[in-house]
């Protein structure tokens, strides 16, 4: 096994389910036409697309016609914060958001606020949760959009959204979740969540990517101004040709996920227990986030490791140091500093992420790299100058 | 997107850093600056560098920069290390712009060295 890539990276990206894919290739093959025609090549491909919707519909417990196909979570972040902010402008400048957001969050709330929104960024507890009482003292009566992530990128960390959501809804706020590291991995009812805006992406449960949804509630004021313009597609809130055989994958991921998320939790959870009883031992190992949270992502640190080093150093396992779009960055990573991680302790981070493929032969293989990696690393390094 | 940051090279003396250790009966020096620490020893016989040892604690470029100053240096006269090849170094390990501070600081180590067997 030494020399096999053992992937350990699942939060980054999940490999295609063998079903998704057979659908995909199924629906590459006949459904080529526009789906926006009139004809019946047109009929049978937006025939797919709505059997897509449903399926994904399913999965989210939602009216298919509140579903927005986007290119991904990026996209629907940026569609749901950026349009949603600004269709609610009248309502008020006031927009809030956690430190711990992904960058697909944070750099639009940042644009926002260069068109003159006021932006709150609440902090969370050590853990990485966010208390009702800190997010409820973050609003002010114009605050008009909030926008959590459900389950955190680099930490796991499941923020509690239905207490959240209620607090918005008793303040008339379009509260946004972004939910590309939640969908398909645990379960979520959005006819019982009070979420008006949901975001999510194929590739983070074992769909393709390139293709991720918006859900829009279908309440009173609940809207986006589109960011792309160029057709009539999907009632104008977003153009574009739609990638026929990525979003029948999208439906058929979802239908794969849909039942599956208990037993897919079961064995995350085994699997997490595994790893982090073989690591904890380790003398200065720290887990970074909620204990509790989603069982498949751990994030550790360990003291006086440099982390690029232990990176290289645990290959041929495949893991990150920060989430994977910035992990060529040399910046420890802002959402562990947002815990109140020194900089020291963040560069040392190491995020596991564990798959519905992984084995419990890779996990162990990883606790023994672990462990020989951060003793030979240790050996390596001097001591500090007094 | 992400093409691999280290070259064949920088694995190589990553993963096998056969110089890494301490030298008993020797003189040794450590630098600790910009977030990294680099320790040389060395034992001078006969005005050579009989032997050269090295411990660091940064990324994986300089792990191998200080096992390939190691091999340079190990064997030839102490007086070589009033020399040191950034250049080359840089060059061979395809050392990041960004990183040139930590060859810097190996530098330092190289010349602190030289001074310490030259008194």
């Amino acid at each position: 096994m030494a020399d096999t890539q053992i992937y350990l990276d699942y939060a980054a990206s999940t490999p295609v389910d063998a079903r998704v894919l057979d659908r995909m290739r199924e629906v590459a093959e006949v459904a080529y036409a526009n789906p926006s025609s009139t004809h019946a090549a047109g009929r049978l491909t937006h025939e797919i697309i709505g059997r897509a919707a449903a399926q994904l519909g399913g999965l989210l417990n939602v009216d298919p016609a509140t579903l927005v196909w986007t290119s991904g979570a990026t996209e629907s972040d940026n569609l749901a914060i950026a349009g949603g902010a600004r269709y609610r402008a009248h309502r008020g400048k006031h927009i809030v958001t956690m430190k711990t957001e992904h960058k697909a969050v944070t750099d639009v709330f940042e644009t926002l606020a260069k068109e003159g929104f006021e932006v709150t960024w609440v902090d969370p507890d050590t853990n990485g949760l966010l208390s009702p009482e800190a997010f409820t003292a973050a609003l002010r009566d114009d605050t008009q959009f909030a926008s959590i992530m459900f389950v955190n990128n680099e930490t796991g960390v499941v923020q509690d959204i239905e207490a959240l959501g209620t607090i918005c809804r008793e303040r008339s706020i379009l509260f946004h979740v972004d939910a590309a590291q939640a969908v398909g991995k645990v379960p979520i009812d959005l006819g019982a969540l009070p979420v008006d805006l949901l975001s999510l992406t194929a590739h983070k449960f074992y769909g393709p990517k390139g293709i991720g949804a918006l859900y829009i509630a279908d309440r009173a004021d609940c809207h986006v101004e589109p960011i792309l313009f160029g057709g009539g597609q999907q009632r104008r809130i977003r153009p574009g040709t739609l990638p026929t055989d990525l979003v029948a994958g999208l439906g058929m991921a979802a239908v794969v996920a849909d039942g599956g998320i208990e037993d897919d939790l079961k064995h995350l959870r085994q699997l997490r227990g595994i790893l982090w009883d073989g690591i904890r031992g380790i003398d200065g190992v720290t887990l970074n986030g909620d204990p509790d949270g989603f069982p498949g992502i751990l994030n550790v640190s360990v003291e006086d490791i440099e982390g690029e080093s232990l990176l290289l150093a645990l290959e041929p396992i495949c893991v990150a140091t920060g989430s994977a779009c910035n992990s060529r960055s040399q910046e420890p990573s802002y959402v562990l500093r947002a815990l109140g991680c020194s900089d020291m302790r963040a560069q040392s981070a190491i995020r596991f992420s564990i798959g519905r493929p992984s084995t419990r032969e890779e996990v162990e293989f990883a606790v023994r790299r672990y462990r020989d990696s951060v003793a030979h690393l240790r050996e390596l390094a001097p001591e500090a100058a007094a | 997107m992400s093409a691999d940051p280290y070259n064949s090279e920088v694995r190589a003396l990553f993963a096998a850093p056969v110089h890494a250790g301490v030298v008993a009966d020797g003189k040794a020096v450590l630098v600790d600056d910009q977030g990294i620490r680099v320790e040389l020893a060395a034992r001078p016989e006969n005005g050579q560098l009989s032997i050269m040892r090295f411990r660091a604690w940064g990324c994986p470029h300089l792990v191998a920069a200080a096992e390939w100053v190691c091999c340079h240096y190990e064997g030839g006269p102490v007086s070589a290390l009033e020399n040191f090849p950034t250049a080359r170094i840089m060059e061979d390990l395809a050392v990041p712009t960004e990183k040139t501070g930590r060859i810097l600081v190996l530098e330092d180590a190289i010349q602190s060295l030289g001074c310490s067997l030259s008194h």
